[in-house]
């Protein structure tokens, strides 16, 4: 996928290591299922979480920091859209891998969970 | 009874009028004089004192002035203003100012009570539905006080526009709390800090994992809850504020290679970093309540200044030992801080300051910098720009018609810095 022909190089400022480091084909499997916006959102969500709450380690402070811009990020590129119940969804789907991470009730795997945000009927 | 302040005019001329009428109406308009006389002093030999026409400058100068108040109001004619007259500018110069007479009785600090009360439910009733993992040490931190600066303004700015609806503001002013907690929670684990308000801090308490899960858990479930709001224009404030509110932090901990910067550098991290969510706070709520545009960007503006102003302010706590958080802390993790960058500056003493900064800073380092820093006179410094960037703020909501609230946003705008100054 290349940032530029899709227009969405300006949302990846600050962005661009975890981009090359694998959010792009990430970002590739949404984009079948959704438009650029939604599908870089979702992108972006799952880096975060990767970075954040996944591996045996905890996140060193720059990791954590950019997790938290790619989730920034994707909840503003979700404003834009002005859709509700993807926003909603969205951020359901990031509480209950949270939760389930700080010691929580399971949680269904992310991809799963944003998938079916994406797909879900209006 | 009797209250007495300094005003601070800051000059840019050689000579000068300063018409400062409207700053003396918010001074008796903040300290609820209803009747009585409001007594300025000049502190300087070449700044004197004049009341006459708003166009035709006065020459006849004196060094004190009174002025009666009525109703709340100074008594002025139609024309008529206060001007401080600089002779020998440009200058930072100082009004002694008193105010005695009767007062009105003091509102509930910080805000109106009802409102307070109404967030506390809100922050209570959202923790209350969590799971365990993630809202015990939340609400540990939640519990251990807080100014609720935040979620005031926005209450406050919400009763801004025609649409009143207490609940949805309540609601909106609960996730901006916890998305201002979710921050903290991550600044301490980025900053490895053992105690905040004087608690331990959650990486200190339940470890790195649950630090940065529950980070992420509320900064998730505030989004979740502005959305359900279903105002895009909310939803788009508070992401994009967000959204700065991260890009600074980034910025900020890139910079501490550049100890200690320059007052530039530090407005554009503190913008971000504390002035993006107050902004977006007033913002915010004036926008739920359906407020006009023109008050939604002075609202805006006057969150932007106050968030600068308690960013200053809050610098200042690094050196006190009353803050809950540990004295010199901002040193030893080598934050960006106002008071530093001033002490830097002193001519004889801001060498000595740069040589200890630019080395390894154990305890003994930390006092002596801190010793420099209170000797270099850079906390009075910081404080006097602080209460002029309050001043500043509420000059910005003069022109807007606040329905009542006025008194409210000066009292917690004031607040924002006095709790410290």
């Amino acid at each position: 996928m290349n940032a530029t022909v899709e227009g969405i190089e300006a949302h990846l400022a600050g962005l661009e290591s975890v981009w090359e480091g694998g959010m792009r084909e990430v970002y590739a499997y949404y984009r079948q299922l959704a438009a650029p916006a939604v599908a870089l959102a979702a992108a972006m969500v799952e880096t975060a979480m990767e970075l954040q709450t996944t591996g045996g380690r905890p996140p060193d402070p720059p990791r954590l920091l950019i997790g938290d811009l790619c989730l920034a990020r994707a909840s503003r590129l979700l404003a834009e859209t002005r859709d509700q119940r993807l926003q909603i969804g969205f951020a359901r789907a990031v509480e209950h891998v949270a939760s389930a991470a700080a010691g929580g009730p399971p949680s269904e795997p992310l991809r799963t969970q944003l998938v079916a945000a994406v797909g879900e009927p209006a | 009874m009797i209250t007495a302040r300094r005003l601070d005019v800051p000059t840019t001329n050689a000579t000068e009028y300063v018409d400062i009428t409207s700053r003396l109406q918010d001074e008796v308009t903040a300290a609820r004089l209803l009747n009585g006389r409001l007594h300025l002093q000049s502190l300087h030999t070449t700044l004197g004192l004049s009341m006459g026409h708003a166009r035709r400058r006065e020459l006849f100068l004196l060094p004190t002035c009174t002025l009666l108040v009525e109703s709340g109001r100074l008594v002025l004619g139609h024309r008529q203003s206060v001007f401080a007259v600089e002779l020998d500018g440009p200058r930072r110069r100082q009004l002694a100012l008193q105010l005695d007479g009767d007062f009105a009785p003091a509102a509930a600090p910080e805000g109106d009570r009802s409102d307070r009360d109404l967030v506390e439910l809100e922050l209570a009733r959202q923790l209350l539905v969590d799971p365990a993992a993630v809202q015990v040490p939340m609400r540990r931190l939640v519990d251990a006080g807080g100014k609720r600066l935040r979620p005031l303004l926005s209450m406050l700015s919400a009763r801004l526009g025609p649409r009143r609806d207490p609940l949805r503001a309540a609601a909106l002013a609960a996730a901006i709390e916890l998305i201002h907690h979710a921050t903290l929670v991550h600044d301490d684990y980025v900053d490895e800090a053992a105690t905040r308000r004087g608690r331990p801090t959650v990486a200190a308490q339940e470890g790195a994992h649950s630090a940065v899960a529950v980070g992420v858990y509320y900064f998730a479930k505030a989004t979740r809850l502005i959305a359900e709001l279903g105002n895009p224009d909310v939803t788009f404030t508070i992401a994009d504020a967000v959204e700065a509110v991260c890009l600074s932090q980034m910025d900020d901990v890139r910079l501490r290679g550049s100890y200690p910067g320059d007052h530039a550098m530090y407005l554009r991290v503190i913008r971000g970093k504390t002035a993006a969510l107050f902004t977006a706070a007033c913002r915010a709520g004036a926008q739920l309540g359906d407020a006009p545009p023109d008050v939604v960007e002075r609202v805006s503006r006057f969150g932007d200044l106050l968030g600068i102003a308690f960013q200053m302010a809050d610098d200042l706590l690094d050196y006190s030992d009353s803050s809950g958080k540990p004295r010199g802390q901002d040193i030893r993790q080598r934050v960006v801080s106002l008071p530093l960058i001033y002490a830097t500056e002193d001519e004889r003493l801001g060498p000595r300051v740069r040589e200890l900064l630019a080395g390894p800073v154990a305890d003994e380092q930390v006092a002596e910098v801190q010793d420099l820093v209170v000797a270099t006179g850079a906390l009075e410094r910081v404080g006097e720009e602080a209460r002029g960037l309050v001043t500043a703020a509420l000059r910005e909501l003069d022109e807007i018609d606040l329905d009542g609230v006025r008194p409210a946003l000066s009292d917690l705008a004031r607040a924002t810095v006095d709790r410290i100054l």
